[in-house]
């Protein structure tokens, strides 16, 4: 319906939130970036989560149902960081909640298309996406809004997940034991302001972590070779910082501000969501953009960057260094810089292939 | 000129899934190949309506079916949803690959 040219444009706004999200992340750890990037310091999660992840994973819901309309989230949504650059946060969580609304009503046309606890569970995460923007718009704090938004995220892998262990279909106990994850994580939500809601929420995310461990088909993917081994790869490095920060959340709660805190948002965020990106963009960026991503080794470079990057952070968390932090924060975004590089020079060989 | 049903699923059986690791005749995506004179028409579904990247591996589809039926044949590729696809759908191959009994 939406040609790639016409997608391009959405893709921008989402790299651009990314780039400044990343700029605000590295100004909160005292780094020094330019202006322009440490003004969003207090707006590093909404860039991250809804600015940068909400566009791309509404883009691609809407490549995915085929309608025209759906596009207008990840474009409401792309608008809403622009309205947020220029200094008017109100009309961005606004334009954020319209994108993240529309998003939901694409989720629901995916339900009815198919009833199953992985389109609900897609549901259920962008659900949590829509509360968070309406929290934000209300001046509700950053710590609960980024309790949601993170369950956003969680829960849309969660169920791409549990779609895809149908290849190896799990256990009536075992569905059932998803279904109670996500039920515990719903209700941790719910209880975000009080001290124990997120040692809650930190069960269910380790729980969450063990389940995907045990079903996720990357267990058998892993024996393949190239891009499918890639993958698996991703998964089950990625569960393994879902397990950590899940843990960190279960043992020490989610108080902002502290070493903690940073070390259980960054292992869901970076090391567990961040995979997933590196694992599938080789997949879904030629779906969205339709060109080739050919697979290379080289793409499990920017992986161990990651990895190794996000243990000098949780190093420095551990030790109380802000030095070491920040330095695994610099490196985290190499990554990042790596990954996109690694990306392009991919699409350049596709290009040659064809060519 | 008739193209070779067997011909064409062969081709059919070289477009995989990359996360699976598996193509996409043993995933049990492929509903129909309809032969007919000067046309092939190959009905095809997806294991989720979330999934994006239909487009992409309905282009493969229709390119590898290309590439093997006479010059000037009527390629057709349709994503259909009905009925919707269970792993049940999957070949003995592909249930062994992923565990099934074991």
């Amino acid at each position: 319906v939406i040609r790639p040219v016409f997608r391009a444009p959405l893709l921008v706004l989402g790299f651009v939130a990314l780039a400044t999200g990343v700029g605000a992340g590295l100004a909160r750890l005292g780094a020094q970036v330019p202006d322009a990037m440490s003004g969003f310091a207090a707006w590093h999660g909404v860039l991250m989560a809804a600015g940068f992840f909400g566009v791309v994973i509404s883009l691609e819901r809407a490549v995915a149902i085929n309608r025209a309309w759906a596009y207008l989230a990840p474009l409401a949504t792309g608008i809403g960081t622009l309205a947020l650059i220029v200094g008017s946060p109100s009309i961005a969580a606004a334009l954020m909640l319209a994108g993240s609304g529309v998003m939901l009503a694409a989720t629901l046309d995916v339900v009815r298309r198919q009833r199953a606890l992985f389109t609900i569970t897609l549901a259920l995460a962008t659900l949590a996406w829509v509360v968070a923007n309406a929290l934000w718009l209300y001046g509700q704090p950053m710590h609960v809004i980024a309790q949601w938004s993170l369950a956003f995220l969680v829960l849309t892998i969660a169920g791409e997940r549990l779609e895809l262990s149908r290849l190896l279909p799990p256990s009536a106990a075992a569905r059932a034991a998803f279904a109670a994850i996500v039920t515990l994580l719903a209700f941790a939500l719910v209880a975000a302001q009080w001290a124990w809601g997120p040692r809650v929420y930190g069960a269910a995310l380790l729980a969450l972590a063990i389940w995907l461990v045990k079903q996720d088909i990357a267990r058998r993917t892993i024996r393949a070779s190239g891009l499918t081994r890639f993958i698996a790869v991703c998964l089950l490095s990625g569960y393994v910082w879902l397990a950590i920060g899940g843990t960190l959340a279960l043992v020490a709660g989610l108080s902002p501000g502290t070493p903690a805190y940073d070390a259980a948002i960054h292992a869901i965020a970076l090391g567990f969501v961040f995979s997933m990106v590196f694992g599938h963009a080789p997949i879904i960026f030629p779906a969205v953009m339709r060109v080739k991503v050919p697979y290379s080794a080289a793409f499990y470079g920017p992986l161990l960057v990651l990895h190794a990057s996000l243990v000098v952070r949780l190093a420095g968390d551990a030790l109380a260094s802000i030095a070491l932090t920040r330095t695994g924060g610099w490196l985290n975004a190499l990554a990042l810089v790596a990954f996109i590089a690694g990306t392009a020079a991919a699409v350049l060989r596709g290009r040659a292939r064809v060519a | 000129v008739l193209a070779d049903e067997s011909v064409v699923r062969d081709a059919l059986s070289e477009v995989d899934d990359p996360e699976a690791g598996m193509n996409i005749v043993d995933l049990g995506l492929i509903y129909a190949v309809d032969v007919t004179e000067g046309a092939v028409r190959v009905d095809m579904t997806m294991t989720s309506p979330a999934c994006p990247v239909a487009d992409v591996i309905t282009e493969q589809v229709h390119d590898a079916v290309t590439r093997v039926v006479p010059a000037g044949t009527d390629v057709s590729v349709r994503l259909v949803w009905d009925p919707i696809w269970n792993p049940s759908m999957m070949s003995g191959v592909a249930k062994d690959h992923f565990g099934w009994g074991e």
